[in-house]
């Protein structure tokens, strides 16, 4: 049985097992009494059990009396994007993001756009638990209407944000797949807006995601080999829902998705040093770049999610995280793929260099990361046999803000409890690889997992 | 719970928020997928503005089990009966809670055949959705939603290719229509107009579901019509309800006939005109029925009240004709179900063929008046109060097919319980208005005080 993972912030789970349309219901039922008959943007990717989810949806708010504006196949960040700026109370965005055949994620969405408010996410919850839900009478149930041709407006914000014309002056070819997801029928009127000649692979939507939907330099071959023969400046290899990318340097060189975050955080921090937002578990890169242009640097559990609670509360500019994935608070506070795209093209343009030389003068790190299967539960005891073998002497460097981190002057390694899988993530990062893989196996070998 | 969610032969029907919600929707559609196994399934739906909620919540359900929703939107219920052998579909769901209130909804349920789940087919399906335990396919098979087009255009074509459409729009008649804001009023132009040659007058005719008179057509709630049929001069005034599978009629002078009458006037029709052979309605049905299939030589039939009791009989005995009292006649050349497009176009074809008017129409079926009430009350109460009525009334020879049916000679009366709501129904039919009301009146008091010094029958 896949597990299903409620949060204070999303439903996800497997299609078919755990994710049902009686759990949807629910789910969207204790949201939409919280909301109390508000406004709700409603969005989705193309997958193939994105409709059923949909309708689930729609039926809840619906029944609960609320004011469904219908995005239809609507990336992630663009529903975020609109969410303050359309008065919503709240929106609900349908994707699966960047997993596998069968997952989906109902993504619960705050008034500012940003993931929900946790404690706002706890009063949900208890909601679903309880089964108190808002359902109206004949008369109040609620109306759906749907939104189209809302792109122009949120690219001509984002043009607003950037040096547009740098970008569109070097006319820059690129080679972007959007994994046949949601973003796939906006990449064209983005190129349009910044004069970019675009190259798209799996640009059709599919039912199914066209490839690994997580942005990985393994996912990023397809395009890879493109890179030269095309002369593209620059390959965006992103997730269904548009929230996470992966970089390919005009040599065909896949960059590890750590490397997106590192290289925003270096473009933003360098004109404007303000605190920026990331997990416990990102590159050290950037905290050599903070520290590089002394910005102050915010660390908080991994989850978009936490990390937009910090850039909004602790009032940063910049947050993201090394899955590939970043905010700019005066934009939106949601992860944005597009927002990456064109601040890559950006500081292209303005340093007039290569994406291969400005991936060059940006800290970099051999990482290494593993994903252990375990018996359900049995990842957070396996935390604890790593905790017993470290030193002791080392405690003053643990880090338990979300699992388990140890720091050296070399590197470091993480360890935490994969939220919706019975797994267990393990990070290893020093300049050298060989190093990073070894102490990676050795803190595997010290969990115990018979597997 | 103060607004039950009545779940049995007719479907699942409730108070919209109340006891039907997107949840339970949900999962009766699962269950029917279930029952159904996996392949096409019709879904279409009444005007009711909560209609489209529960379409979502239906789709959800179904998809998750690997069912295919064929989408019809916005039609009579009839048409979606029709569409689900049509589209050669495993099933089909229609959203509408029919004649009542526009605070409730319903989901009924088609079998593969048109007709509605048979009683004992409906018992399957609530065992399923009892046992929760749905089987879900995974992401892969998931069947997408589909539309389907020109359902209801195939439904009025089979009942205008019926009867003598030549001869109907020869007559150019002069039609006032009510059409409830329903499921009707997108097409009753199209049909009486287009296809009949008929002057049309509607009333009512936005299909929004905010239902501008009180859904169920009966005499008290025609007035607006009757008012319509005056002022413009109309031959006849014709009433239905929201999912247009009922329809009650007004004459030229804007008095409505009784719901009971268009039956009669359907029956008579399709004997006279169309074909011989055995006729099926009611027990509740007027008595009228019975004389005019004496008079053509047809055997008559009776069974219980429900419309799928009525259809399978029809089916089961190769009628010609038949239905129910409430104005669903029922023609199998056409479907096995109610109909009130087939209804409007018998009667006017009957107007065409006898030249005659409504009013004059009514007075050839004389002695012939029914009078009805509906007492609240709890289903438990219902059984006592029937069961005590049948021991007192057991050497009158009652028919016990559905509640208990007491021919009195000139008059009879039934009374049963209703499977959609709380309530005990009473209905008489006499020689004289008045005689059916004291009758109606006589079997309430009985009811609810007890037996009546003077009140043999």
């Amino acid at each position: 049985m896949k597990t299903l993972r409620l949060s204070n912030f999303g439903l996800r789970g497997f299609v078919g097992e755990s994710l049902t349309p009686s759990v949807a219901l629910d789910y969207v039922s204790a949201f939409a009494a919280y909301i109390e008959r508000g406004r709700v943007l409603l969005g989705r990717d193309p997958r193939a059990s994105s409709p059923m989810l949909h309708a689930a949806a729609v039926a809840a708010l619906m029944s609960a009396g609320c004011e469904i504006e219908d995005f239809g196949v609507c990336p992630t960040p663009i529903l975020q994007f609109y969410a303050p700026r359309r008065a919503a109370a709240g929106a609900i965005s349908i994707s699966g993001a960047h997993h596998a055949v069968g997952w989906n994620t109902l993504m619960l969405v705050g008034p500012d756009g940003g993931p929900l408010d946790p404690a706002v996410g706890e009063q949900v919850l208890d909601g679903f638990h309880a089964g108190a839900f808002a359902d109206c009478d004949a008369r109040f149930i609620g109306m759906r209407r749907e939104v189209r041709d809302y792109a122009d407006s949120y690219f001509d914000t984002l043009a607003q944000l950037v040096d547009a014309e740098a970008i569109r002056a070097a006319r820059y070819r690129i080679i972007a797949d959007p994994a046949g997801g949601a973003g796939c029928a906006f990449l064209e009127p983005w190129a349009r807006r910044f004069g970019v000649d675009l190259i798209t692979v799996n640009g059709d939507p599919t039912p199914f995601p066209a490839r690994d939907p997580e942005p990985r330099p393994r996912t990023a071959r397809s395009i890879a080999s493109l890179m030269r023969p095309l002369g593209a400046a620059a390959g965006f290899v992103f997730s269904s829902d548009m929230g996470r990318v992966s970089l390919v340097t005009e040599k065909g060189e896949p960059l590890s998705e750590e490397m997106t975050f590192a290289l925003i955080a270096d473009h933003i921090l360098r004109h404007r040093p303000g605190p920026v937002v990331t997990n416990c578990c990102t590159t050290r890169a950037i905290d050599d770049l903070a520290a590089r242009y002394g910005a102050l640097l915010i660390k908080t559990p991994v989850g978009q999610a936490h990390v937009i609670a910090a850039l909004r509360d602790e009032a940063a500019i910049l947050g993201g995280e090394g899955s590939g994935s970043a905010a700019l608070a005066a934009f939106s506070l949601g992860f944005d793929g597009f927002l990456v795209m064109t601040l890559v093209l950006e500081s292209l343009a303005q340093s007039g260099a290569t994406l291969s030389e400005r991936a060059r003068t940006l800290p970099r790190y051999a990482i290494v990361k593993r994903s252990v299967p375990c018996g359900p539960g049995e990842g957070y005891r396996a935390i604890e046999r790593v905790r017993a073998k470290i030193e002791r002497e080392t405690s003053d460097r643990w880090d338990e803000t979300d699992g388990l981190r140890v720091d050296d002057e070399d590197g470091w390694v993480h360890v935490r409890a994969s939220r919706t899988e019975p797994r267990v993530r393990v990070i290893s990062e020093a300049h050298d690889r060989g190093v990073a893989e070894e102490r990676a196996e050795r803190w595997i070998h010290w969990m115990e997992i018979d597997s | 719970m103060k607004e039950p969610l009545k779940v049995g032969v007719a479907g699942v029907r409730g108070v919209v928020g109340a006891s039907m919600t997107p949840r339970v929707a949900a999962s009766f559609a699962q269950a029917f997928g279930v029952f159904l196994g996996r392949g096409a399934v019709v879904v279409g739906r009444d005007t009711r503005p909560s209609g489209v909620m529960f379409e979502r919540a239906v789709v959800a359900g179904l998809q998750s089990v690997g069912a295919r929703p064929l989408m019809v939107g916005v039609a009579p219920t009839p048409s979606l009966l029709m569409a689900v052998p049509t589209a050669g579909a495993r099933g089909g769901i229609a959203i509408t809670a029919s004649h009542n209130g526009a605070e409730w909804n319903a989901m009924k349920f088609i079998d593969r055949d048109g007709l509605f789940l048979s009683p004992a087919r409906a018992d399957e399906l609530l065992d399923l959705y009892h046992q929760r335990d749905f089987p879900l396919v995974a992401e892969p098979d998931l069947q997408p939603e589909r539309p389907m087009e020109g359902v209801v255009e195939k439904h009025l074509t089979r009942v205008l290719n019926y009867v003598d459409a030549a001869a109907i729009r020869r007559r150019r008649f002069r039609v006032a229509v009510d059409a409830c804001n329903g499921a009707g009023a997108p097409w009753i132009e199209v049909f009486l107009r287009d296809g009949l040659g008929c002057e049309t007058v509607v009333i009512h005719g936005e299909p929004t579901g905010i239902f501008e008179r009180e859904p169920e057509p009966l005499p008290a709630h025609l007035t607006a019509l009757g008012r319509a049929v005056v002022e413009h001069r109309c031959n006849i005034g014709f009433a239905q309800d929201p999912d247009a599978d009922r329809l009650a009629i007004v004459d030229e002078c804007g008095r409505p006939i009784g719901e009971d009458y268009t039956l009669v006037f359907a029956v008579a029709q399709v004997l006279s005109a169309h074909s011989l052979g055995p006729v099926v309605v009611n027990l509740t049905a007027s008595r009228a029925v019975d004389e005019i299939a004496r008079a053509a030589g047809c055997p008559c039939i009776r069974t219980r009240v429900g419309e799928i009791h009525v259809s399978a009989a029809m089916v089961h005995h190769g009628a010609v004709v038949g239905g129910e009292h409430n104005g669903g006649v029922i023609v199998p050349a056409i479907h096995p179900c109610r109909d009130s497009f087939t209804g409007m176009a018998l009667v006017l074809e009957r107007m065409a063929a006898t030249e005659k008017r409504v009013s004059e129409m009514r007075a050839e079926i004389p002695g012939y008046h029914v009078a009805k009430i509906k007492i609240p009350m709890a289903l438990s109460e219902t059984v006592a109060a029937l069961r005590r009525l049948r021991k007192r009334y057991v050497d009158r020879h009652p028919i016990l097919l559905d509640g208990i049916f007491l021919d009195l000679g000139e008059s009879w009366v039934h009374i049963r319980r209703s499977m959609t709501e709380p309530v005990l129904r009473i209905t008489a039919e006499a020689l004289t208005p008045e005689e059916a009301e004291a009758l109606v009146e006589r079997f309430r008091t009985e009811i609810m005080v007890g037996p009546q010094p003077n009140g043999n029958v």
